[in-house]
Formats: C-alpha cells, sequence, structure tokens
C-alpha cells in the first residue's frame, strides 16, 4: 500500500530575474517502511521536493501543479492548521545541517520534550521524558548525556539527538535532506546502520535526499535521480546502479572514484546544469549529453519503461526497453 | 628508500599545539595536540595523500607547509634547505614556490576583484613581467584548467561563476607563479563529484605539464586512490600508515584505515559483513597524552601495552609503514627489534 | 546557477557601471530610500538656486544688504516669499545659502572623518597587537570627549571659529565611532580565505589591507557616512545656535540665533520655522538614504518577490 505518492508535481520559485522551474512533473510512489533516495547535484530541485511535499517552501515559493497524496489524502489540498497537525506526527523532517539548529541556550532533553508536547499535549511531563528515555535508548545516545547542552555533543551525537527528534511522534514519514553530509565517514557509517535498523524497528518510511549516490544505494531500496528539476531515472535500487540507463546516471556514476575494482579515468560531465528560469525545450540534459541527436533538443523526453518497475525519461533508451 | 628521488619537501618531528582560551581567571586553557611528531617526505612530481578525517590535524599539516601558521617544533625543507623559521624577503622568495588550493571557493576568492585581477595578484605581488607578459601568463592559466575562451571570464565575478568554475580560478592562481610544490586542501569536498571530477584530472593534467609536486588533502581514501601515488593516513595528529596508494587500500594494516574501509558506503546493499570490523562500539576512556592515539575504539588492543606505549611507525616490507604493534605477526621495528 | 551576462564592452571593462545600475534597482524599491531621496533633491536644488542671485535688484545681497524699504522683520509677501528678518534681509535667500552650506559642511566632515575612520581601522584591525590597542584606546579617549565642549572651549579661547574649522574639528570627534565598526569588519575578514590566499601568495600587510581588505569594507564606510553627514550638520547648527558658528556664513542654526538673539522667537514664526524644519529634514532624508542603502549593500537584506 502506497504510503505516499506524488503526481506530476511542478515547483517553482518567484525570482527577480523571473520563474524559476525548480521541480517540473516529478511523479514518484513511496510505500510504508520502504526508503525512496533521491540523487543529484546541487540546483537539481531534490531539496526543493522534500520541502514542497512538508508544504514548508518560502514565501516566494509555488507549488504549481500536482497532488501530493499522503495516505489517500492529497496534501496540497489541506488548510494550514491541518498541515501543522501532520508536520511531525505524521510527516517529520530533518533538514540540512539540521544539527546546527539545535537552540544552543535549551538543553538537548528539554527541546525533544517540547517538541512531543507541542504536538501531543496529552503527553505529560513525565510521560514526554520517558519517551525521550526511549529514543535516546534507539539512536544510540548514553542516557547520561540527555541533560547536556548542544555544544557538549558532537557532530554524530547532534545527528542521532535529530533523528531522536524527528521520531519522538512516531511518523508514517520521514524526509531526511542531506543528513550525514557533514559527518565523517565512520560516524556516518554508524549513523546509516542505526538509521537501517531503526527503519525495520519502527517501520517508518524515508525519503533520503542526498548528492551522495553510494550513500543513497546503501540505505533506499528505490532510487529516483534528478537532472535540473526533473526525474530522469527511476527504479529500484539495483536495477538503477547495476543497470543504469539515462546517459546522466551513467555519467554520474562514472565521476565517482571507487575504492575497488579498475582504476579507470574519472569521466567528468562537461557543461553545465541548464538555467531553470528559461530551461530548453527538449530534454534538459541534450547539450551535456555523449548520447543526444537532433531530436534530443527539440522534443521533450517521454517516459520508457526498462521493466516494470524501472523507468527513465529519454528518447535514446528505447533500445533499452524490455532489458 | 628514496630509489634516488629527490625528496622537495620534508616534514621532520612537526609538532603544533594549540592552547584554547583560559575560561576564567587563573583557569589555563586546555592544549590541544593538532600535530604529534609528523615526519613525512615528498618526492619530486609525486602527488601525496594525506587522509584523515576532521580533527585529525591534515589541515594544519598543510597549513604549516604554506607557512600560515609556525611549527611548534620541528623543521620543514623545502629541497633540503630548512625554511621553518624564514623572514622577510626569504619568505617571499618561498611564496614563489610553494603555493595553496583552498577547500572552500565560495571563500577563497576575493568577492570584490574580477577573475582576472585574482589570477594575476601573485604576478603582480612579485612583480613579474610587464603587463602584457603578465596578460599572456593570466591568459595560459585560465586556458589550462579550463576556463576557455578567458576573455569571458576575466572580467567576471566570482559570484558570477559557479563552485567549479570558481575552483579552476583557485587552481590558476596557485599556478600562475609556476610553484615547485602546492598543497591542495580539500579541492573538491564543497563540490559535486562532475565537478570533483574536472578539478581531480586539472591536477593530474599539472602534475603531468608542470611537475609539479602536490599534497593532496582528503577525507575521502577513493579520490586518494585516483589521484595519489603515495598515500599517509593520519588519525589526530599522528600517522598511522604510509605507503604506496594501492598498497595501503587493498592491504591497510592499521585498524583505524581498516575501520575508514568498512565504513565507506559500497554500492551494494551491505547486507555483507563488514571486511574488517576493528572498531569496538562504546570508547575506552583513556589518560592523554599516553599510549596508542587509536587506544580507545581499537579491538585488537592489548590493554597493557597498547595504552602506555605509543607505536611508532614500522617499515613493512618495502615502502609501506604501520604504526600498530600488532599490524603483522613478527613485525619489526626500525631498530630492528621485535615489537 | 542563473548567470548575470554582461555583454557590453562599456560594462566589462567598467564593472561597476553595472553594479551601480543593479544597486540602483533594488534601491528603487525602499518606500523610504525614496522619500529621502526626492527631500535631497529638494534641498541639492536649494543650495544650487543659492548661487542664483534673486531678481528683486541686481545690487541686492541678501546677508549684508538690505532691503532698502524694510526696517523690521515682516511676514511673507509677493517680494520676499518668506518674509524679512529683523533687519529687512530676505529669509528664503538665507535658507538658500543655509542648504548649501549644510551639504558643504555635512559631506565634508562626513568624508573627512570617515576617511580617517576607515584608515585607523583597517590598520588597527589587521595589524593587531601593539598598534591595535593603541589606536583603540586612542579612539576611545576622544570618543568620551563631549565634543560640543571642547569646541566651545576652542571657541572661547581663539574667538569666533571659522567653518573649515568646524569641519575639520567634527572630523576629528567622529572618525572613533568608525574606526570601531571598520575594525570589526576587518577582523572578520582578516580570517577569510581570500586573505590568507594573498597571504600565501606572498602579499605585504599593506598590500593586503589596501588591495583586499579596503574593497570588503568600503560599502560599509559609505554607509557610515550617511549617518556621519547627519551628525556634522547637527553639530554644525547648534554650535551657530549657540553662537559660535562662522559669522560670515549663514546656516540655519545661525539663522535660529538670530531669531532667538532678537527675541523674536514667538513673534515671526516664518522666520523660526523654516531653518528648523530643514534642519531636520535634512537629517531625516540622509538618514532614509542610509537605511535603503543598508539593503543595497547587504544582499541578505533584499525581500524576494513574493507569491501567494
Amino acid at each position: 500500500m502506497a504510503l505516499l505518492v506524488a503526481e506530476n508535481l511542478s515547483v517553482g520559485y518567484q525570482t527577480q530575474n523571473g520563474y524559476l522551474r525548480a521541480v517540473e512533473g516529478v511523479s514518484f510512489s513511496l510505500d510504508a517502511g520502504k526508503s525512496l533516495g533521491f540523487v543529484g547535484e546541487s540546483g537539481c530541485g531534490k531539496t526543493t521536493l522534500g520541502m514542497a511535499v512538508m508544504r514548508l517552501m518560502p514565501s516566494n515559493g509555488l507549488i504549481r501543479e500536482g497532488r501530493i497524496l499522503f495516505d489517500g489524502e492529497d496534501l496540497l489540498k489541506k488548510t494550514d492548521e491541518e498541515m501543522r497537525q501532520i508536520r511531525w506526527q505524521e510527516i517529520a523532517m530533518i533538514f540540512q545541517a539540521a544539527m546546527n539548529a539545535l537552540n544552543p541556550v535549551h538543553r538537548v532533553i528539554d527541546q525533544i520534550t517540547e517538541a512531543i508536547h507541542t504536538h501531543t499535549p496529552s503527553h505529560n511531563k513525565d510521560e514526554a521524558y520517558e519517551q525521550v528515555r526511549a529514543l535516546f535508548k534507539f539512536v544510540g545516545l548514553p542516557e547520561d548525556r540527555m541533560r547536556d547542552y548542544p555544544h557538549q555533543y558532537s557532530g554524530g551525537m547532534k545527528q542521532r539527538a535529530i533523528i531522536a527528534m524527528a521520531l519522538a511522534c512516531k511518523p508514517k514519514l520521514i524526509i531526511a535532506d542531506e543528513p550525514t553530509t557533514a559527518l565523517d565517514v565512520i560516524v556516518q557509517d554508524q549513523i546509516l546502520e542505526e538509521t537501517k535498523s531503526l527503519q525495520r524497528e519502527f517501520g517508518v518510511s524515508i525519503i533520503y535526499i542526498s548528492h551522495d549516490i553510494s550513500v543513497v544505494a546503501d540505505i533506499c531500496h528505490d532510487i529516483g535521480v534528478m537532472y535540473a528539476g526533473q526525474l530522469v531515472e527511476y527504479g529500484a535500487r539495483e536495477e538503477v546502479f547495476d543497470n543504469p540507463v539515462h546517459p546522466y546516471t551513467k555519467a554520474l556514476l562514472s565521476s565517482y572514484p571507487t575504492l575497488t575494482g579498475e582504476k579507470s579515468k574519472l569521466m567528468p560531465i562537461p557543461g553545465e546544469a541548464p538555467n531553470l528560469i528559461n530551461p530548453p525545450f527538449g530534454c534538459r540534459f541534450s547539450d551535456r549529453c555523449t548520447e543526444a541527436r537532433v531530436s534530443c533538443r527539440s522534443n521533450p523526453p517521454m517516459w520508457l519503461e526498462i521493466t516494470p518497475t524501472h523507468k527513465v525519461l529519454c528518447h535514446q533508451c528505447r533500445k533499452h526497453c524490455g532489458e | 628508500m628514496d630509489h634516488g628521488e629527490e625528496t622537495i619537501l620534508e616534514l621532520d618531528r612537526i609538532v603544533k599545539k594549540y592552547r584554547t582560551k583560559a575560561f576564567l581567571f587563573g583557569a589555563h586553557g586546555q592544549e590541544v595536540i593538532a600535530l604529534n611528531e609528523i615526519s613525512i617526505k615528498i618526492t619530486r612530481g609525486e602527488i601525496f595523500g594525506l587522509v584523515g578525517e576532521s580533527g585529525s590535524g591534515k589541515t594544519t599539516a598543510g597549513r604549516l607547509i604554506v607557512r600560515l601558521e609556525q611549527p611548534g617544533e620541528g623543521k620543514i625543507y623545502l629541497d633540503g634547505h630548512d625554511i621553518t623559521s624564514l623572514k622577510g624577503k626569504a619568505s617571499k622568495a618561498y611564496s614563489r614556490r610553494v603555493q595553496m588550493i583552498f577547500q572552500d571557493p565560495y571563500q577563497s576568492l576575493n568577492p570584490q576583484l574580477s577573475i582576472f585581477d585574482t589570477i594575476s595578484e601573485p604576478l603582480i605581488i612579485h612583480k613579474i613581467g610587464n603587463t602584457k607578459a603578465k596578460e599572456d601568463v593570466v591568459w595560459q592559466a585560465m586556458k589550462s584548467v579550463g576556463l576557455s575562451p578567458p576573455h569571458d571570464f576575466a572580467h567576471r565575478y566570482p559570484h558570477q561563476l559557479s563552485g567549479g568554475q570558481r575552483q579552476r580560478v583557485a587552481i590558476a592562481r596557485a599556478m600562475v607563479l609556476n610553484p615547485e610544490f602546492v598543497v591542495a586542501d580539500e579541492p573538491t569536498s564543497m563540490l559535486d563529484a562532475s565537478m570533483s571530477a574536472q578539478i581531480f584530472n586539472i591536477l593530474l593534467e599539472m602534475r603531468k605539464k608542470l611537475n609539479v609536486s602536490f599534497l593532496f588533502i582528503t577525507h575521502s581514501l577513493a579520490a586518494a586512490r585516483y589521484l595519489c601515488d603515495r598515500i599517509a593516513v593520519i588519525y589526530r595528529g599522528n600517522v598511522v600508515e604510509m605507503g604506496p596508494g594501492d598498497e595501503v587500500i587493498e592491504n591497510p594494516k592499521h585498524p583505524y584505515t581498516q575501520a575508514l574501509i568498512d565504513a565507506l558506503p559500497k554500492f551494494r546493499y551491505s547486507g555483507d559483513k563488514k571486511r574488517y570490523q576493528t572498531l569496538i562500539r562504546a570508547e575506552r576512556r583513556v589518560p592523554e597524552h599516553a599510549g596508542c592515539p587509536f587506544f580507545s575504539r581499537c579491538k585488537r588492543a592489548d590493554p597493557i601495552k597498547c595504552s602506555r606505549e605509543k607505536p611508532p611507525l614500522m617499515r613493512l616490507g618495502d615502502s609501506h609503514s604501520v604504526a600498530c604493534f600488532f599490524a603483522e605477526p613478527g613485525i619489526k621495528t626500525s631498530s630492528g627489534d621485535n615489537a | 546557477m542563473t548567470t548575470v551576462t554582461t555583454d557590453t564592452e562599456l560594462s566589462k571593462r567598467f564593472h561597476w557601471i553595472s553594479r551601480l545600475l543593479e544597486g540602483w534597482s533594488i534601491y528603487k524599491k525602499s518606500f523610504l530610500g525614496k522619500i529621502g531621496l526626492t527631500l535631497l533633491a529638494v534641498f541639492a536644488l536649494m543650495a544650487l538656486c543659492s548661487s542664483i542671485p534673486p531678481l528683486i535688484d541686481p545690487m541686492y545681497q541678501p546677508m549684508a544688504g538690505v532691503d532698502p524699504e524694510i526696517f523690521t522683520a515682516t511676514g511673507p509677501s509677493t517680494r520676499h516669499w518668506l518674509g524679512t528678518d529683523f533687519m529687512g534681509r530676505d529669509i528664503l535667500s538665507q535658507l538658500l545659502t543655509g542648504a548649501r552650506i549644510a551639504f558643504m559642511v555635512g559631506v565634508s566632515a562626513a568624508f573627512m572623518s570617515v576617511f580617517l575612520g576607515t584608515t585607523i581601522g583597517m590598520i588597527a584591525g589587521y595589524t593587531g597587537k601593539f598598534m591595535d590597542t593603541f589606536l583603540m584606546r586612542l579612539a576611545d579617549m576622544i570618543m568620551v570627549m563631549p565634543a560640543l565642549l571642547v569646541l566651545l572651549m576652542l571657541a572661547a579661547l581663539f574667538g569666533q571659529l571659522s567653518i573649515w574649522f568646524i569641519v575639520f574639528f567634527i572630523a576629528l570627534f567622529r572618525w572613533p565611532g568608525v574606526s570601531r565598526v571598520i575594525r570589526a569588519q576587518t577582523l572578520s575578514l582578516k580570517h577569510r580565505p581570500f586573505i590568507e590566499a594573498a597571504r600565501v601568495a606572498g602579499a605585504s600587510n599593506l598590500r593586503i589591507i589596501f588591495r583586499h581588505i579596503m574593497p570588503n569594507v568600503l560599502p560599509l564606510s559609505f554607509l557610515y557616512m550617511t549617518f556621519q553627514v547627519t551628525s556634522a550638520i547637527i553639530i554644525e547648527a547648534a554650535l551657530a545656535f549657540l553662537g559660535f558658528g562662522d559669522p560670515g556664513t549663514v546656516s540655519w542654526g545661525m539663522m535660529l540665533q538670530w531669531v532667538w538673539k532678537t527675541g523674536h522667537m514667538f513673534k515671526a514664526p516664518y522666520w523660526l520655522l523654516p531653518p528648523g524644519i530643514c534642519i531636520s529634514l535634512i537629517t531625516l532624508s540622509f538618514y532614509m538614504l542610509g537605511r535603503a542603502m543598508d539593503e543595497v549593500l547587504d544582499p541578505r537584506l533584499r525581500k524576494e518577490v513574493e507569491t501567494d
């Protein structure tokens, strides 16, 4: 049963220079208890997508079209008050560099209990305290550090505290935007492991947004690759990584140095991402694509199905269909 | 063993300490040891990788080499000459031979200077060439980092460029004096993967064409593997393993290096067990400044020996060194005794 | 990322032109800024007009000369739009000249104090240690001195003070405020990577201060100039009002002095009000200019366009 379904979502920002089409025509679906990763480079729209699902757009942001169905109900039709209820209790978000969002003058435990109390006022202080204690245990934070201030925590501990806060109201969905980018490799690995086991324990669905393909591959069941505001490839993790079809996905994968295997020359992707105020009419990747034809520039690409679960937004990938 | 190749840069038992500010009257600040007797030799034309996590001291080592800071103890040698305490003209002459590429492309360019001004600045400082000659050099530098055609970029300002372009300007600026040695401090950690790949390839080009030597500071073992001839792994101010890039990554001997390799996300869902598993879950409490720096997290550690004695860098085989008593059975210290 | 293409040759060479235009388009959006600029334009016009002699009589000099037909303060009439003062001199002409003086004093004093303050602030901030301590203690000492009082004492010692003397001393008393702010800004810039890059490239301290720090600090200096102008104008007006201004010039403060001294304060509102209102308005308009410039200079304060 799909927990979250997005249909043809388009989101943008009104800027001084014009309307910036940050996300265009994105559709995806996420089942309960699964994780979906959005991968892409800076400016591809993945953060905007996450904010749009939570309806946390800034004042110059606009969700132009589409539907976001959460548990069958369209989030875009909800009132502000209804969204406020949904946020944190049903959908929680971990922002980029969230660990810097901890208020330095309050103890960590107070911040988490406040979050709990705001959303479930029925819980009294002691109940909230117990909840936090259980959460700390789950995320691997020592109990005797509950009453510390944020600056006494290391980066990894702060991130775990943020995860605890996100889990506090037992949401059905967590949207995590680059949660481990600022952390060292070893700590990142520990947190990823813990996230996976938390997912098993709580049955929470996760949308994981990152520019780091290897992290997303590690933790997500399904992957969506984004480029210039569009979803260009979408499928199960094994399909996208073992059998990338879209030229951008292939280029992205070959621009990462690896620890094992052949030391082949890294192929950077020439050129720059397109201007999203006036994006090209045809395929947005066509001017950087090694497999592009003339028709790619003039005709917008269509979705092609490689397998029932693996699809790609490209004309040239027709030859891969049915593999 | 240098195999007859020149050593261009040497760090000899470098120590760098910081004292955090004293909190209240009379109380002394805490002393932090950023580098604890580091010794590294880099040969001419080599790309040497210094790999470590945050707080390891890798950036400090880079800053000491370009003389943004001075070491507390120890010496630095450039081409055999002691440059540790240069002043005045000699210090300025040094800056012609040793340069740096900074980590943050959004902060390392003066927002008020055009690209042309930024790249020509070192030439102006060292009074190299007349106006026309300077222009030629700048043009050439811009072309070699891929900012082509140069006149398109010359009059732009940093905020009009992307992160990858800015970093290329930073590289052009570092190269314009034709230095012999360049410290590249995490030049790609703030860039996307495709931009990073471009930068890596530019560095390799520079080394090939100009025979420049690099100290490549990074937290990514994979990047180090791609780019570097030799790698040193640094943990809390100590070099714990050093050797040829491929060797250190395929046959890591120090438990920290092994933990780093374990921790890297692989491209497959890691139902696979970790290959080395050298970390303990909860850290041991240790007295400061005593014993092996990795003792508090090491599964393999001997509670007595490792908490009291700091293992020196010991040679294993040809050019692979490890600072661990238990890296290999029968390991010999450099003096020939058994550990 | 959207890149601003500067495609004309002119704007490539003179990048500051395109930045000026960009700044102007942002400035235009500020309500306060538009009012302030309008007011300033009015005053500037007044100042310019002061050099045009009135068409009453070619020999007529509003300062020394008197209207041969009038001996007392008179109200507004067709001949003297704002009336005359107690000696029969045209008030409007005096007002116009006062505008010119206000601009002169305001802008010169502000420029000098900002020039001094910026240079000292940068040097103190960047070199640090002894020089920094010395300069900042000097600044502290000057800051605690009551400017007006000292000027009064000097006036008492030397008799009347010339207008340029006043300008100079205002600058001397006002640079410490600027230098503190510039020093703070310098301190924050000092450790930025692009400054370190200049050091690694071998630049001397002097070069770093004037080539790298100064351009980044100048916007703040310009902003402070607008505030300094207001303070200079008020000091000059206060001095003139108290009778210690330059007797050869007619400033608004001087006009107030005459109103008060000749006992016309409640008898001739057409004489009292114009200079007072002008002082307030010109101060206000410079302040508004400063506020609007704030948005131009600090991109973070700019508002994005709102959608619903």
